[in-house]
């Protein structure tokens, strides 16, 4: 079976680590672990891995400190942190720590592949084209033409919201921070502006939504910010 | 010293100087009264024996007459004089006594057991330190009477009617005095003493440190009990911690490996059954962990809620997002767009309690029904409430079913569930002052109600 990306998961629990490894590697997954962050420093030196899985809690330096420390030195590796407490303030940390998402302990199998996926392929593809056309289910942003189609309909978009989409679309499948969304499409002085943000999301999700009170394509990510569905969501089962 | 100055045949000057010597000695020794007397008894003497004609009351020569009245006149002057330096040297010491006292009171109140009364403590140092008969402490925080002395009993009314006048007031018996503690200029009691010795100000004084002593005493017991709740709700969130951390963990591994099994597709028949239970109570056994974390959660916020401006629309609007899955093919209708009220609470844990609503409306409907969100104010509060169309919850359940565990019979063996959802609901409400109830029949469906009071919104702002 072709690989389909190298993850090292670090998780202090050896049980989680042994069933994870094995249902990972069943799926199709190289992957090595490690039991602290100090470990999973050496590793990621030695070897080049596509996805990292850090638990947040752990013995040590911990979860949060290794992520920022090794993002330092790996600007393209794909992060996903693992938490136990659905906790924002983790969240929030492990974003901070340069983290690419979080997945709360313990979860559906299927969601954590899908998520290590979206990672993988941060990871593989190259920095986008700016100026490339990004489709993902039947949206599709054209950034030189500033055009958005909806199942091959052009959307009538302000630029704000315009921008807003594109910066969403640009990261599919990732947490985009409330604040860090309000700085890349309003400027530097904005951040804690979060109702005027909700109200761009309300009018972008009735554009580009069937049901705008049950969205599928722009999803929130409770107290944390939002997250555009990621490009592919292919069921585990096909790729088994 | 008439017989020995007689004996010597002292003239009249030298007698005259030794009989002021003795005036003076007399006033320093005794006071202005005696001096007095002695000054008329040696005017008497100089006249009897030195003034010629001697051993007789008369006096031939009018100078003598002037010589005795500027002899008395001179006597009276300086023995008044001396006396009074006397009298304010005493005064002085007796003041800087009283002051030495005072220090020595306002440096031992600072070394009070703070974990006893501090009343009694206060009135036995000062019985310590000014020797006083009685005493009687009127503390009206504490609404407590406290005395030392034999006649602490007789102190207590005057204590009480010294607060309830609010002034200085004297006893029936002498010596006695009440004054009243202020701090600032609030009355916070009354102390009364019986002591001989002490001036006003003194008393003023040491009702002022009394009052001191009382307010310092209270403002350690707040910050005390403020410091314990803030270690109470740090102790039950490191608690709370890591118990989620020592039951999340191992279920991660269960979950992970029975999904594993699932996945890989290789099990059929009963050991992908198997695989499938192990998997499926797993998954209960991890919600019923986290209600009961919210649960405890809730009662640890009760200490302090950590309260922001929300507004209603997005609480609802978040909520009814992450239950996107479960709500698949439902038609939800939520609160205008235009919706702008807001409550002041808790985010967490009144996303936690909406969540409940929505979770328990998805379970007891019919697929497919439709599921409503409104949220209105009224009557002084922000009301939410979620309607579906579910079977009616008997009258005699509908109080019941926001008790911890409890769930309606014909329930137990419809929807999966753990019993404490909305025992959670409720008890976030309460913990933010409001309160849920729920309205169901035949003909209406189900509304579940969720109520916070308005006003607290407003301390917000």
């Amino acid at each position: 079976m072709q690989s389909r990306g190298k993850v090292l998961m670090v998780d202090d629990d050896i049980s989680i680590r042994h069933a994870l490894h094995h249902t990972l590697e069943r799926i199709g997954f190289e992957v090595d672990d490690a039991a602290t962050g100090e470990e999973a420093l050496e590793l990621v030196r030695e070897t080049r891995y596509d996805v990292l899985l850090l638990d947040i809690n752990m013995p040590g330096m911990g979860g949060i400190r290794a992520c920022s420390e090794i993002r330092k030195s790996f600007p393209r590796l794909g992060i996903l942190m693992l938490t136990v407490r659905d906790s924002e303030e983790d969240k929030v940390a492990a974003l901070d720590a340069g983290a690419d998402d979080y997945i709360t302990k313990p979860f559906q199998i299927r969601e954590l592949a899908a998520r290590i996926r979206a990672a993988v392929r941060r990871s593989w593809v190259a920095p986008a084209e700016p100026n490339a056309v990004i489709g993902i289910g039947n949206i599709e942003l054209d950034p030189a033409r500033r055009l958005v189609r909806k199942a091959g309909d052009p959307v009538h978009l302000t630029p704000k919201e315009f921008d807003l989409l594109h910066c969403l679309m640009a990261h599919a499948g990732l947490p985009m921070m409330h604040a860090r969304l309000l700085r890349e499409v309003w400027g530097p002085e904005y951040g804690g502006e979060l109702e005027y943000l909700r109200t761009f999301i309300r009018q972008l999700r009735k554009k580009i939504e069937e049901n705008p009170s049950m969205p599928v394509y722009l999803l929130t990510d409770s107290h944390i910010g939002y997250r555009f569905r990621e490009a592919k969501a292919e069921p585990v089962e096909e790729n088994i | 010293m008439t017989f020995c100055a007689f004996r010597l045949h002292l003239n009249l000057s030298t007698s005259g100087s030794l009989y002021f010597l003795i005036v003076v000695m007399v006033s320093v020794v005794w006071g202005f009264g005696e001096a007095s007397v002695t000054s008329l008894a040696a005017v008497n003497c100089l006249n009897y024996f030195f003034v010629p004609p001697v051993l007789t009351w008369r006096v031939s020569d009018p100078q003598n007459w002037v010589a005795l009245a500027t002899f008395e006149i001179t006597a009276l002057t300086v023995s008044r004089l001396s006396t009074r330096v006397q009298s304010q040297a005493r005064a002085e010491a007796r003041q800087r006594r009283e002051i030495e006292k005072l220090y020595e009171l306002s440096r031992r109140i600072l070394f009070l057991d703070r974990h006893r009364a501090i009343g009694p403590q206060v009135l036995v140092l000062i019985e310590q330190v000014f020797r006083t008969e009685s005493a009687a402490l009127f503390d009206a925080a504490e609404g407590r009477l406290d005395g030392v002395g034999s006649r602490a009993k007789d102190l207590e009314p005057l204590a009480r009617a010294a607060y309830l006048r609010d002034s200085m007031l004297e006893g029936e018996t002498a010596f006695t005095w009440a004054n009243v503690l202020r701090v600032g200029l609030k009355p916070v009691g009354a102390i009364a003493l019986r002591c001989p010795e002490l001036g006003r100000l003194t008393l003023a004084s040491i009702a002022s440190l009394t009052a001191i002593a009382l307010e310092r005493a209270r403002s350690f017991e707040t910050e005390s009990r403020a410091e314990a709740a803030r270690e109470t709700e740090q102790l039950r969130t490191a608690v709370l911690d890591s118990l989620a951390h020592a039951f999340k963990t191992p279920l991660t591994a269960i979950q992970t490996a029975s999904s594993g099994l699932l996945e890989a597709g290789r099990l059929s028949g009963e050991d992908l059954e198997m695989a499938a239970l192990i998997e499926q109570r797993a998954e209960h056994l991890d919600r019923l962990t986290t209600e009961l974390l919210q649960m405890a959660k809730i009662d640890a916020a009760e200490v302090r809620l950590r309260r922001e401006r929300i507004p209603v629309l997005t609480l609802i609007e978040e909520v009814v997002e992450g239950h996107r899955e479960q709500l698949r093919g439902r038609s939800v209708t939520l609160p205008d767009t235009a919706s702008r009220l807001e409550v002041w609470g808790d985010r967490e844990i009144l996303s936690t309690a909406l969540e409940q609503f929505i979770d328990n409306a998805a379970k007891y409907s019919p697929p497919g029904s439709a599921i409503s969100v409104s949220a209105e104010e009224k009557l002084g509060e922000i009301v939410i409430a979620v309607h579906n169309d579910g079977p009616p919850i008997e009258t005699a359940d509908r109080e019941r079913v926001f008790e911890r565990f409890y769930r309606a019979e014909e329930s137990r063996h419809r929807a999966p569930g753990t019993g404490l959802g909305l025992s959670i609901a409720k008890k976030a409400a309460e913990a933010h002052g409001g309160r849920t109830w729920v309205v169901s029949d035949e003909i209406r469906g189900t509304t579940f109600f969720f109520a916070l009071p308005r006003g607290i919104s407003k301390e917000a702002s």
